[in-house]
């Protein structure tokens, strides 16, 4: 039974990982080389940004990159609750959520024939591909093109969404689970493009601490003891350890530029998790509900911050 | 050396080749696919070539250490269930950890030929693994400054101003 088990772990399971990888890490090749552009066209009729009215400038931007179940434009289910949750709830914020963190190219997962056929017999190895996209990113080999090319694809859709370079209006990222890792290495070429004061907020994030946070004014780590996701990539990624105090995580720590809000007893997925709308708190909030007001206080904290200042 | 085993080298040479390259393509930019596909088979020649000589190497290695010469004792050679498994090569490429699976794929490797080394020379097990480890790191440190130097020389031939 046992040897059957290893067979079928090293016969099946082993080239389908290895092919993965070459498959997530080749879209990055593809970026790189110019073979193809990154895509900016969004499907017909959905719109650049919800929210604030375009007609007069947002209080701020937001975007929001979504968890690895975030396969097209539109927002996946849990990720379409928060946004919609945050638009009812700051209706002063320009509110995107088509970028697609786990696409170099910004090519959606799900419109890809081949793509397509396995959503439909093996959906799971959907999941699969945007967990090694996160691997992709956090490598160090990859992780300065994937930085830049994820980079650019949020630039040129707040440009879109009608951003104007050098207005000051602070662009918030907020990055749900490997969302995260994909904030965090925006920062920079957010920062090249568009000179806006960056906001990052990470809910349950998922992310390797090796990016420069520099450029970001400050990162709100929304987290909770029985996030236990968070934790895993808190383990295995060296530069989140205190010890290696010269990493960029802990330069930013250090630099008072993160800060941690529990939003215990939230999980980080799951009937009882940051985003479900079901999970009810002694205050009679549903977990969603509080997850949404935090994220709109500390903007609007910002925001008060940033008027306040000379 | 059977015609198996040529291809297997060669195979497990391009598979080789990808893993190393690609990480680097990913970093540089304007790379024709003609062009790409030109590396990978040069390099699958020099990496295939490498597989080769790794058994040769070492035993040339073990024939230094050995109290008497051994006369009439053949180098062991690749079969290919030895060379099978560095078909898989390309993990290098594999994202954060590539390199850490690379490195368990060539030290599985090592110690499988580690024993008909052992047994063509009459070294322990140990030794014959020292020795294949020694021309390993060797053959890897001999590859790795050719590849610095083509891409130095590449390097400063693409910043040449053109005439």
């Amino acid at each position: 039974m046992n040897e059957l088990l290893l067979l079928l772990l090293a016969g099946g399971l082993g080239p389908v990982l290895l092919a993965e990888a070459l498959l997530a890490r080749h879209e990055v090749l593809v970026y790189t080389a110019g073979w193809r552009a990154t895509a900016t066209e969004l499907p017909e009729g959905m719109p650049h940004a919800l929210g604030a009215a375009a007609d007069r400038p947002p209080d701020a931007y937001l975007v929001y990159l979504d968890g690895i179940g975030k396969r097209r434009f539109r927002d996946s289910r849990d990720g379409g609750r928060l946004v919609r949750a945050l638009i009812d709830g700051a209706p002063e914020l320009r509110v995107l959520g088509q970028v697609l963190p786990y696409s170099p190219l910004a090519d959606p997962l799900a419109d890809r024939p081949v793509w397509a056929w396995l959503r439909r017999h093996v959906g799971l190895l959907l999941f699969l591909h945007n967990v090694m996209q996160i691997f992709v990113a956090a490598d160090r080999r990859y992780r300065p093109v994937y930085n830049r090319a994820v980079g650019g694809q949020i630039a040129t859709q707040l440009r879109l969404a009608g951003y104007r370079p050098g207005s000051d209006i602070p662009v918030v990222l907020l990055g749900y689970s490997g969302g995260a890792q994909v904030a965090t290495g925006a920062v920079d070429e957010l920062h090249t493009r568009l000179c806006a004061p960056l906001l990052l907020i990470t809910l349950g994030g998922f992310h390797n601490g090796a990016n420069d946070l520099t450029h970001a004014r400050h990162l709100h780590e929304l987290t909770s003891a029985y996030d236990r996701i968070e934790r895993v990539g808190t383990w295995i990624f060296p530069p989140r350890w205190r010890l290696l105090w010269r990493s960029e995580w802990n330069r930013a720590r250090r630099a008072g530029k993160v800060t941690v809000h529990r939003l215990d007893p939230a999980t980080h997925v799951g009937p009882r998790s940051y985003i479900s709308p079901d999970a009810m708190l002694p205050d009679g909030r549903s977990h969603l509900d509080r997850t949404a007001d935090t994220v709109i206080a500390l903007i609007r904290a910002h925001g008060s911050e940033g008027t306040a200042a000379p | 050396m059977s015609p198996a085993v040529v291809v297997l080298l060669l195979v497990a040479g391009l598979s080789e080749a990808i893993g190393r390259m690609l990480p680097l393509i990913a970093r540089r930019s304007g790379a024709s696919r003609t062009g790409v596909a030109g590396l990978l088979m040069a390099g699958a020649v020099v990496e295939g070539t490498v597989f080769a000589l790794w058994p040769l190497t070492a035993w040339a290695l073990a024939a230094l250490v050995l109290p008497a010469p051994q006369p009439g004792v053949d180098a062991p050679a690749w079969t290919p269930g030895l060379v099978a498994p560095l078909i898989l090569a390309a993990v290098l490429a594999f994202p954060l950890l590539g390199p850490l699976l690379h490195l368990l794929l060539m030290v599985g490797v090592g110690a499988g030929l580690a024993g008909p080394l052992a047994a063509a020379t009459g070294l322990g097990w140990w030794a014959a693994a020292g020795c294949l480890a020694v021309a390993g790191v060797g053959l890897a440190l001999a590859v790795e400054a050719v590849r610095r130097l083509v891409g130095t020389i590449g390097a400063t031939g693409a910043a040449e101003p053109q005439p």
